[in-house]
């Protein structure tokens, strides 16, 4: 494996809600989670709604201050560098955002979406940031580049509009990007273009992805890594297609059986499904957070200690107490 | 951002409203220059509230055009000038020179005043004599005026310059010497016994007029070419007068008619142009800039400085407006520039509490988190993301916020709470009000004024509903 | 007699262009007690179809046309007012996509289903009650989940009460726009399962409307695939999803990504076309790869594959233009 890029170490991100007309009560976005991005790979997070893996994906950019923890990019911490001392970072480390439709600014056109980074970090002169965009666009497969830098977003497709996205997180020749569900409002066809775009990219300029989605399947094609996330925690992570095919974790289980693949068996046929709802990020269950939801839980254990991420196999880790540690074992 | 503003005005002149109302302001636009341009800066002081300055003009008369539908032909107010003598006349002791001036009188009534002005009057030692006469069509000559010019004072050396900066002005029609003179001519030439004293203020009647017991006034006017002989009887060949007046009085003028003051209200009211849109813009332009910037500091900005921003703000739009602009008219002073900075101050607020909502909604939007991740400022989020999400309905508010800055300005001119030194349609409205002028139906006092501000008001609307499509999504069509 | 006969629909937006053809010539059947998957792009005109089937028409709508016999019945043929009284919600109703943000955030969930029972059905309150608690049954809502109000169910619970709305008045058959789009996927997989109770318990017809053909294929008897407002394959489940005739539903098989097995997923290049300035030909043709010489020119005809599997492509008929 490479160098290590982008490590976050028990980054906790708590909001304050407000609860009925005078009190607050803490959200628990992100409650310790650790772990790794290493240069050329690609790590999914994958996770339902409320699982955090959004909140992990903006806390890695920094576009949240963490509650605790550390965000450690390149060795360097920037968990709590001022907004001042940030432009390295904000260089080295970009995003790609879902949405293609509103994270471009409708008014400018795309060669001055795309000026944008370079304006703000002052990289290029006039002719020469031409030269950048017109590459960029290239990049993306964006043809001509003449033509493309001159339209607007809402003359484009949205496979288009996330091209140029990906082209603006690109054009700084970042070591990392977020890309926090890229592909989600993109049409079902066109989806794994967009990924095998983004595939290419990094292997031709060796960066770091963290790919944060819902959509476990696309991530077991396109990353090499999948951590798994559940109210604000890891569960488990390890190499895409050892958590495909062999998960360790019950709740990693029920996501991969939850997935309906084309076949016309399944009209005949339930679905196995994991009873009950996500929990409340402000009263997480104690123990293990996926217990009541469990159908292995272990009456005794689960309710009651939090199991931690531990590495079952090599590269492989579950936090679930029917892996247990070795002195527990 | 220009391209925004060159659609946003497309979009504006594709529908009809737009179009008049934009047709309706460049109009006004056109009016308010002439109206800089063909008056001094100091109009409301030096003309406007200069009585002097009106001296010359009939008092409460209808506009001039107003003539086209009487049957009666009505006087024309007209004014004679001559700088140049039209005969010279020498003898041993005196140079006689006379003024001739030429007046065409086809009219069925006699002027409602007549005046009589001298300009700039210089002698060398002893001073000149004027007499006015006027020669009538019917080969009658009635001498109406005579004046000797004030002789020098102790320590004065000549020459002498008597009316150079105020012209010495008689109104015939008022002077009780005028009119013995008048009742002199009307005994000598048609033996009536008119006493002088019965003719003050009707002097005209019987100049302008033979006697006729069957009229109600008891003079039958005289049409014909009249000529008013102004003859100066100089001491000294270089002695000499500027200019001489002869006005009569019409009983009509202008294109809009005249005040008590026998102000020319078209005069006003096109100096009423620039003002209203000065006061118009002005104020929506500050206050929506105002209300722009801080709703967006405080929307994006969020925590104290959100709070702060929001409760100043509602304290300041819960004031009520109108008796604050009086009390402070009333401390300050009648000023325009205090009623604009009032308007401006209290205008802002409802502006910054939409646009701050509006900024919530757009700042959790992936735009400004995607500028953030690429280390975009703050500053730069607000200024080239964010604002331009707003800038249509900023346009169209500030649009709106117009004629609703004229309305109060008129409505605390029409209070009498105006600014002196420059007049307004509010002004002039309430200068006819409180004369009374509606009760004696001076129609065209009251109004015109009041229309031009409902005009203005409806220009501005009419502009606001053609840009109702830029500013609402939905009426929009999507341009491809 | 099939439960709903739909043939030629066409629906049509007026813009300042040419009119937008969202749904332009679709014609199906649905058998009683069947579902039906209508499969699109966004941008299709799925959406636009359920809009024509349940005449609730943008006003700007042009060109509403075609026939559509439901039970027997020509609803084309009644006047609006009729169709609101007679059809609509009472035998065909409509689960909305994101219908759960159209809950009223100040009524109790359980007198919003209530509510059609009162006023369309004239139920009196106690009744409506009943009713509406047997619903919630019906939905798997726990009763008590009828006092609460919206912001205090999660997305799930939401989904099923706009369900069991659905539902009150015993309609044949119920039309879901994208039901399970905004929720996670092991909700989602309950809300399937729920679906196929209803289905098996109560013997509905569903018209599933969804961008996802595996989440289609949870559901649905037959498939109908639409493309640029035009069905473009329409055949049993089994054939659909397994022997595709139609290079686009072929296509979007591929693009789906499988976790079975690790053969990467495909994709389509392109965009799907502008619907008010379609392809001359088939429509498809510019993104299809085996696009021939009549594609650009000619439309293809609607060709039967097997019984009752039919594909519009030129590949599956001899006929030429």
């Amino acid at each position: 494996m490479t160098a290590e890029l982008m490590r976050v170490e028990d980054l906790r991100v708590y909001y304050q809600a407000r609860k009925g007309l005078i009190g607050s009560v803490a959200v628990k976005a992100l409650d310790g989670v650790s772990l790794a991005v290493h240069a050329g790979e690609t790590l999914a997070v994958v996770g339902e709604s409320g699982s955090g893996k959004t909140t992990l994906g903006r806390a890695a950019l920094r576009l949240v201050r963490p509650t605790g923890g550390r965000v450690v990019f390149r060795g360097e911490d920037v968990t709590h560098l001022p907004d001042s001392r940030l432009g390295a970072f904000r260089r080295r480390a970009q995003g790609v955002f879902q949405d293609p439709y509103s994270s471009l600014d409708g008014f400018m056109s795309v060669a001055q979406i795309l000026e944008e980074p370079l304006a703000i970090h002052g990289v290029g002169a006039p002719r020469e940031r031409t030269e950048m965009i017109h590459d960029a666009l290239r990049d993306v497969r964006m043809s001509p580049p003449e033509e493309m830098a001159a339209r607007f977003p809402h003359m484009l497709s949205g496979g288009l509009r996330q091209r140029v996205g990906i082209a603006r997180a690109l054009i700084l020749k970042p070591d990392f990007i977020l890309a926090d569900e890229p592909v989600s409002m993109i049409d079902a066809s066109s989806r794994a273009e967009i990924l095998y775009l983004m595939l290419e990219l990094q292997r031709a300029y060796d960066i770091g992805f963290l790919y944060v989605t819902h959509d476990i399947a696309t991530a077991r094609h396109f990353s090499d890594r999948i951590a798994v996330m559940y109210a604000g925690r890891v569960v488990e992570i390890g190499p895409a297609e050892r958590v495909i095919d062999e998960p360790l974790h019950p709740y990693t289980e029920a996501l991969i059986r939850a997935i309906p693949e084309p076949d016309p068996a399944n009209r005949l046929r339930h679905r196995p499904v994991i009873p009950g709802e996500p929990p409340s990020p402000t009263e997480p269950p104690t123990g293990c957070r996926f217990h009541p939801r469990c159908p292995l839980a272990i009456a005794g254990t689960c309710e009651v200690v939090d199991p931690p991420l531990i590495e079952v196999r090599p590269g492989h880790h579950a936090a679930c107490h029917l892996h247990p540690t070795p002195e527990e074992g | 951002m220009r391209e925004r503003l060159r659609a946003t005005l497309s979009e504006l002149l594709t529908s009809t409203t737009g179009k008049v109302g934009v047709a309706f302001l460049a109009v006004m636009v056109l009016i308010s220059i002439y109206a800089l341009t063909a008056n001094p800066v100091d109009f409301g002081d030096r003309l406007w509230n200069n009585p002097a300055a009106w001296a010359d003009n009939p008092k409460n008369v209808p506009p001039a055009w107003t003539g086209l539908f009487q049957s009666t032909r009505p006087v024309t107010h007209s004014v004679l000038e001559a700088t140049e003598p039209t005969e010279t006349r020498e003898s041993t002791r005196f140079v006689e020179r006379v003024y001739a001036l030429d007046l065409d009188f086809p009219y069925d009534e006699a002027p409602t005043f007549t005046s009589f002005s001298l300009e700039d009057v210089t002698y060398q030692e002893r001073p000149p004599s004027v007499s006015l006469e006027v020669a009538r069509p019917d080969g009658r000559t009635v001498s109406l005026y005579r004046l000797a010019v004030p002789a020098p004072r102790a320590g004065e050396s000549p020459p002498y310059s008597r009316y150079e900066s105020t012209p010495f002005r008689v109104h015939l029609t008022g002077e009780p010497s005028v009119a013995g003179e008048a009742a002199a001519f009307l005994r000598e030439e048609f033996g009536a016994g008119a006493q002088g004293g019965s003719l003050i203020g009707r002097v005209d009647e019987a100049v302008f007029g033979t006697p006729d017991a069957a009229s109600e006034s008891g003079f039958r006017p005289l049409q014909g070419e009249y000529r008013v002989l102004v003859t100066a009887r100089f001491r000294d060949e270089a002695d000499s007068i500027g200019r001489v007046r002869f006005v009569v009085g019409g009983s009509q003028f202008g294109l809009m008619g005249t005040d008590s003051l026998g102000r020319d209200l078209a005069r006003g009211l096109v100096f009423g142009f620039p003002v209203a849109l000065t006061i118009g813009l002005l104020t929506a332009i500050m206050a929506t800039v105002i209300g722009t910037t801080l709703g967006i500091i405080s929307g994006y900005t969020g925590g104290k400085t959100d709070i702060g921003i929001q409760r100043f703000s509602d304290v300041l739009s819960n004031i009520p407006l109108l008796p604050i602009l009086l009390f402070l008219a009333f401390i300050l002073g009648q000023k325009l520039w205090i009623v604009i900075a009032i308007l401006i101050l209290f205008g802002w607020p409802g502006m910054t509490i939409v646009i701050r909502s509006m900024v919530l909604q757009v700042r959790s939007g992936q735009l400004v988190e995607a500028s953030a991740a690429l280390g975009a400022s703050r500053w730069r989020i607000m200024l080239r993301h964010i604002f331009p999400q707003m800038a249509p309905f900023v346009f169209a508010q500030m649009i709106f916020f117009t004629p609703a800055a004229i309305l109060a300005e008129a409505g605390l001119s029409f209070l009498g709470l105006g600014d002196p030194s420059i007049p307004t349609w509010g002004q002039i409205l309430d200068q006819g009000f409180r004369t009374g002028a509606v009760y004696v139906g001076y129609w065209w006092w009251v109004f015109p004024p009041g229309l031009l501000i409902v005009l203005t008001a409806l220009t501005f609307v009419l502009i606001a509903l053609g840009m109702e499509r830029v500013v609402d999504p939905r009426l929009r069509t999507v341009r491809q | 007699m099939s439960l709903l006969e739909v043939s030629d629909l066409t629906l049509h937006y007026a813009t300042r262009g040419s009119p937008v053809r969202a749904v332009d010539g679709v014609s199906f059947r649905l058998e009683r007690g069947q579902a039906l998957g209508v499969v699109g792009e966004s941008g299709s005109g799925k959406t636009s179809l359920s809009l024509a089937l349940m005449r609730l028409l943008p006003s700007n709508a042009t060109g509403y046309g075609g026939s559509v016999t439901l039970d027997g019945q020509d609803v084309m043929a009644l006047s609006n007012d009729e169709f609101r009284r007679q059809v609509r919600w009472r035998k065909m109703s409509m689960v909305f996509q994101g219908a759960q943000s159209s809950l009223n955030p100040v009524l109790r969930v359980g007198r919003q289903v209530a509510e059609p029972l009162m006023l369309e059905d004239g139920a009196r309150k106690a009744q409506a009650r009943e009713r509406t608690l047997r619903l919630f049954d019906l939905v798997r809502l726990p009763r008590e989940v009828a006092d609460r109000y919206p912001h205090e169910l999660s997305g799930g619970m939401k989904q099923r009460v706009m369900i069991a709305m659905s539902l009150a008045l015993d309609p044949a058959l119920v039309v879901l726009d994208e039901p399970t789009s905004a929720l996670d996927v092991s909700i989602q997989a309950q809300m399937m399962n729920l679906l196929k109770d209803l289905k098996s318990e109560l013997g509905i017809s569903f018209i599933f409307i969804t961008h996802d053909i595996a989440l289609a294929s949870d559901i649905c008897d037959r498939i109908a695939v639409v493309y640029a407002g035009q069905m473009v394959e329409l055949g049993s489940a089994d054939d659909a999803l397994t022997q595709p005739s139609h290079p686009y539903t072929q296509r979007l098989l591929g693009s789906i990504p499988r976790l079975a097995s690790s053969e990467p997923p495909q994709f389509i290049p392109g965009a799907p076309p502008d619907l008010s300035e379609p392809p001359a030909g088939c429509r498809f043709h510019p993104r299809c790869p085996l696009a021939f010489e009549p594609c650009d020119r000619a439309e293809p005809p609607v060709a039967a594959v097997r019984d009752g599997h039919e594909a519009r492509c030129w590949l599956l008929t001899e006929e030429r233009p």
